[in-house]
C-alpha cells in the first residue's frame, strides 16, 4: 500500500516547507493549525530557529472555532501579533482542518490587508504535501506579491537569481555563480526582504531545487527572465544505470552531472519529493512512498542517498550516504557536504 | 480578574488558573519534554502506528528516528482522497495499519494507534476500526491513543490521553502488595523520600519509568496501591484505580513542607520518628547554604521543570531568594492557595507568557541568571540552569534537598544551552 510506510520517516512536509522559504524574508508566517507544525518545524526541519529571528506562529486552532469556522478570531489575533511584531508581511498557510472546513484564505488576506496595511497573501498548503510543494508555493506566492519588472541590472556580467535554495535541500551549499554572473538575489538562504525584492531587474533565473522551479517559470511568463538549472544538469546526457542517487530531482540531477562530468559515471535518479515535471532524464523515475522506493533500488549496485534509506536498501548494493536535512533532519546535520563538492562525499570504486 | 493579552502580568493581576488569553503561538526551541512517542515507548516491545497527513507525521516520526528506534515504529499517510468519499477514511485506517503490521518480521505483542484531528473532525468510526483490527490480529493489544491537539485547549491533551490509553492494558493481578508508579517519565530518583519510606517498610516498588520488558509492564497490575507523581498521569491512575479497585496516591514533587508530610502520610507505612523534622531541617540548612552561595543572583522559572512551580515560587520567596518571573501559560488547579499567597506577598512577581508572540523577542539581561528549566533558559538567554522536567524524579524533603543542591551546582557550572536545550525529551535516547 503506498500509503504505508513500516520504516521510513517521510520528508519534511509543505507546511515547513512555507516556512523555511519565507523565514529570512522579513514577514509573519502564520500556520492556521492546532499545535505540533511549530514545534515539528523547529526542531526537525529548520537550522536556524535558535540563532536567528523569524516570526513563524500557529494560530492555535480549537475544535470549536474549527467546527464553527470562527475566522474572526483568528484574524484578531493576527492584526494584535502584527501590531507587536511590525512584519514586512503577513503570509497565511493551510493545515487539514481548515483546509477541510473550506476556510476562505483569500478572503482573510484583504481583511488583514484593510485592517493592518501590510501586504497579505495565501500560500497554499494542506499538510499532505512535501516541503518542496509548500516551498515552492511559498516562493510563487511571494513572487506574485511582490516582484515587478524593473530596470536591468548595470554590471560587467549578467545579474542572475537564484531560486529555491533554502536549507532544506542545500543546507551546506554555497552557489557561487560569480564567474559568469553578478548576483541579484537568492532565494531563499542568506538573504533579506530587501533582497529578494530586486529579483525583477536580473537577466536570468537559476533554479537551484524543485522549489524553485515554478517562480522560475513565472517570471519568465510575467517579467521575460529566462532561466536555466543549476549546473546545466539537464544537459548532461547520462545512460540507463544500477547506480542511483534517492532524492530531491534538481540536487540529485546537479549531484549525478558532476560525477558523470568529473568521473564519466552513470547514475540514475530515483526522485523521492514530489515536483519532478521537466526535471528529470530518460534514465531517471519518479517514486512515490516506500514501497515503491524499496522497489525501485532493488536491483541496485550502487546507492547515493540520504543514510535513512539504508533502511531500505538491499545490503548487496553499495552505499555512499549523502544525508539530506529534508529528509533525517538533525540526524546527521554535521555530516551534510557541499554537493558542489563530490570530492568529498564520493570515491570512485 | 481578566486574562492578560499581553506576556507578561504580575501574579497580583493573573487571572488563575489561566492568566493569559489564547493568540497566535510562538514555540521556543526547547524541547526537553516528553512527547507522544516518548511516552508510547515506554511500553516494552509496542510498536506505534500514526495516521496523519505528512507534515504532521514528521515531527512524530523524527522523534522516533532520533531515538534510534524506527524499527518500532510505521505511517500511514492520509492525503486528499481520504477526506473525500464516505468511509474511506475508515479504509484507509484499517487497511494501512493491516499492512504495516503484515510487513513486520514479527506481529508485535502490543500496537499503539494515534489517529489525529480528521478522524475527530470527520466523525471517523474508531470503534469499528478497532473492531476489524481486532478480527484481523487477534494476538495483538491495540492501545487508543490519540494525537489531536485541536481537542487539547478545552479537554484533556494527547499525553493524558495516550497515558490512561496505556494503562488501560495493564491487566487486574493478584496483589503482591507491591506499589506501583506511575504516570511520570522520570525514574524515581534516590532522593525521593516515597521511594525511601516504601523501602524501609519493605515493600517492592515497581516504576513504569523503569520497566524493561512487556512481562514487568504487565505486572504493574500486582500493586497494593499505585502512586503516581506527575500531573499528565492523573486521569490514567485514576481510570487504572477504579477498573482494579485498588487505590491510588497523586504525590507530584512539592516544596509545600504541609503537602510533604501529608503526602508521605498518605502511604500508611511506618515512618521514623523524627523523619520529617528531620527533613525539613536539612531543607532548611540547604537553603541557606544556597543562599549564601548565590546571594541576589536574580532566577526565574519554568513550569515544565516541576509539576508544582508554584511551590516552588513560594518556598524560594520565603527564604528571600530574588525570584523574579515563573515562566507558565496555565496553572494546575491544584496550586490555587500557593497562587494567593503569592498574590498577596509578592505581588510583582511575573507570570510569563512560553507562546506569546514577543516571545520570539526576548528581552534579556546582561546580569547573571539563574534559571530552573529549560524554557527559563531559553528565555532569559543564561548559561546557568537546572535542566529538569518532571520534577525529575524527585519528591519529599530529600528531594527539596537534592534539588537546591542542583540549583547551587547549575550556578556555578555553566551550560552548553545551545547544545543541550534543542535535544528532544531528558533522560531518552538520542542519536542527535
Amino acid at each position: 500500500m503506498k500509503k504505508s510506510y513500516r520504516i521510513l520517516p517521510v520528508y519534511t512536509g509543505d507546511v515547513s516547507g512555507f516556512a523555511s522559504a519565507l523565514y529570512e524574508l522579513g514577514g509573519m508566517c502564520v500556520i492556521h493549525d492546532p499545535s505540533g507544525c511549530n514545534s515539528t518545524y523547529n526542531t526537525h526541519d529548520e537550522i536556524r530557529w535558535y540563532d536567528k529571528e523569524s516570526l513563524i506562529y500557529i494560530s492555535g486552532l480549537n475544535d470549536i472555532d474549527a467546527i464553527t469556522g470562527n475566522d474572526d478570531k483568528l484574524i484578531s489575533n493576527i492584526i494584535y501579533a502584527a501590531e507587536q511584531m511590525k512584519p514586512k508581511f503577513i503570509a497565511l498557510a493551510n493545515s487539514p482542518l481548515p483546509y477541510l472546513n473550506g476556510t476562505d484564505f483569500k478572503g482573510i488576506c484583504r481583511i488583514l490587508e484593510q485592517k493592518t496595511g501590510l501586504p497579505c497573501f495565501y500560500v497554499q498548503t494542506n499538510a499532505m504535501h512535501d516541503y518542496s510543494r509548500g516551498a515552492s508555493e511559498a516562493l510563487l506566492a511571494f513572487a506574485r506579491k511582490f516582484i515587478t519588472k524593473l530596470p536591468k541590472h548595470q554590471g560587467s556580467k549578467p545579474g542572475a537569481n537564484v531560486l529555491g535554495t533554502t536549507p532544506l535541500d542545500l543546507t551546506a551549499t554555497a552557489i557561487d555563480i560569480s564567474d559568469e554572473y553578478d548576483l541579484i538575489s537568492n532565494w531563499s538562504y542568506g538573504t533579506s526582504f530587501d533582497e529578494v525584492i530586486k529579483a525583477g531587474s536580473a537577466d536570468i533565473n537559476i533554479v537551484a531545487s524543485s522549489s524553485g522551479l515554478a517562480t522560475a517559470e513565472y517570471m519568465r511568463d510575467e517579467l521575460g527572465i529566462p532561466y536555466r538549472f543549476i549546473g546545466d544538469y539537464l544537459d548532461v546526457r547520462r545512460e540507463p544505470s544500477k547506480r542511483y542517487i534517492v532524492g530531491e530531482p534538481v540536487t540529485s540531477g546537479f549531484v549525478a552531472a558532476q560525477l558523470k562530468r568529473r568521473y564519466g559515471a552513470d547514475f540514475n535518479i530515483i526522485a523521492t519529493t514530489e515536483i519532478t515535471e521537466g526535471l528529470l532524464s530518460e534514465c531517471d523515475r519518479k517514486c512515490h512512498g516506500e514501497e515503491e522506493i524499496r522497489t525501485a533500488l532493488a536491483d541496485a549496485e550502487m546507492i547515493i542517498a540520504d543514510p535513512l534509506f539504508e533502511l531500505v536498501a538491499p545490503k548487496e548494493a553499495k552505499f555512499i550516504r549523502l544525508p539530506h536535512f529534508a529528509m533525517s533532519g538533525r540526524l546527521y546535520l554535521k555530516e551534510i557536504p557541499d554537493l558542489t563538492k563530490p570530492e568529498e562525499y564520493y570515491h570512485e570504486p | 480578574m481578566q486574562q492578560s493579552n499581553d506576556d507578561r502580568v504580575r501574579i497580583a493581576d493573573a487571572a488563575f488558573p489561566k492568566p493569559f488569553s489564547y493568540g497566535l503561538e510562538f514555540n521556543a526551541p526547547a524541547h526537553g519534554t516528553w512527547n507522544i512517542v516518548h511516552i508510547g515507548f515506554k511500553i516494552p516491545e509496542a510498536h506505534q502506528i500514526y495516521v496523519c497527513a505528512d507534515n504532521c507525521m514528521r515531527g512524530v516520526v523524527m522523534t522516533a528516528a532520533e531515538m534510534g528506534e524506527l524499527r518500532r515504529f510505521s505511517s500511514v499517510i492520509l492525503e486528499e482522497d481520504d477526506m473525500v468519499h464516505s468511509g474511506r477514511l475508515e479504509e484507509t485506517t484499517i487497511e494501512g495499519i493491516t499492512d504495516v503490521l503484515q510487513s513486520l518480521e514479527k506481529v508485535p505483542p502490543v500496537v499503539i494507534v494515534f489517529p489525529v484531528c480528521i478522524h475527530r473532525f470527520m466523525g471517523c468510526d474508531m470503534d469499528y476500526i478497532y473492531g476489524e483490527l481486532n478480527k484481523r490480529f487477534p494476538e495483538v493489544k491495540f492501545v487508543r491513543g490519540f494525537m489531536d491537539p485541536v481537542m487539547q485547549k478545552r479537554s484533556t491533551t494527547p499525553d493524558q490521553r495516550l497515558r490512561k490509553a496505556m494503562f488501560d492494558i495493564i491487566p487486574e493481578l493478584p496483589s503482591d502488595g507491591s506499589v506501583s508508579v506511575i504516570g511520570c517519565d522520570m525514574r524515581m530518583d534516590d532522593a525521593n523520600d516515597i521511594k525511601k519510606l516504601l523501602a524501609l517498610s519493605g515493600k517492592v516498588i515497581r516504576d513504569e519509568a523503569d520497566i524493561a520488558t512487556l512481562d514487568d509492564y504487565y505486572s504493574l497490575g500486582r500493586a497494593e496501591y499505585f502512586v503516581c507523581s506527575y500531573p499528565a498521569g492523573l486521569l490514567g491512575a485514576s481510570a487504572l484505580s477504579i477498573r482494579t479497585k485498588r487505590p491510588y496516591r497523586y504525590l507530584p514533587f512539592t516544596f509545600g513542607y504541609d503537602a510533604v508530610d501529608e503526602g508521605l502520610r498518605s502511604l500508611g507505612t511506618d515512618i521514623p520518628e523524627g523523619f520529617f523534622e528531620a527533613g525539613k531541617k536539612r531543607c532548611d540548612e540547604a537553603a541557606s547554604v544556597l543562599k549564601d552561595a548565590i546571594g541576589n543572583t536574580e532566577i526565574q522559572l519554568d513550569y515544565t521543570a516541576v509539576p508544582r512551580p508554584l511551590s516552588l515560587a513560594r518556598f524560594l520567596l520565603e527564604r528571600s531568594f530574588d525570584l523574579t518571573a515563573v515562566y507558565a501559560d496555565a496553572f494546575d488547579p491544584d496550586e490555587q492557595r500557593d497562587y494567593e499567597w503569592l498574590a498577596a506577598n509578592h505581588p510583582d512577581l511575573l507570570i510569563r507568557s512560553t507562546v506569546h508572540v514577543r516571545g520570539r523577542r526576548p528581552s534579556r539581561s546582561e546580569n547573571k541568571i539563574l534559571a530552573i528549566g529549560q524554557k527559563a533558559a531559553w528565555f532569559t538567554g543564561t548559561e546557568y540552569f537546572v535542566n529538569m522536567i518532571e520534577g525529575g524524579g524527585l519528591y519529599g524533603y530529600s528531594g527539596i534537598e537534592k534539588f537546591l543542591r542542583l540549583m547551587e551546582e547549575a550556578y556555578n557550572e555553566p551550560k552548553d544551552t545551545r547544545d543541550i536545550i534543542p535535544r528532544k525529551g531528558i533522560g531518552c535516547a538520542s542519536l542527535v
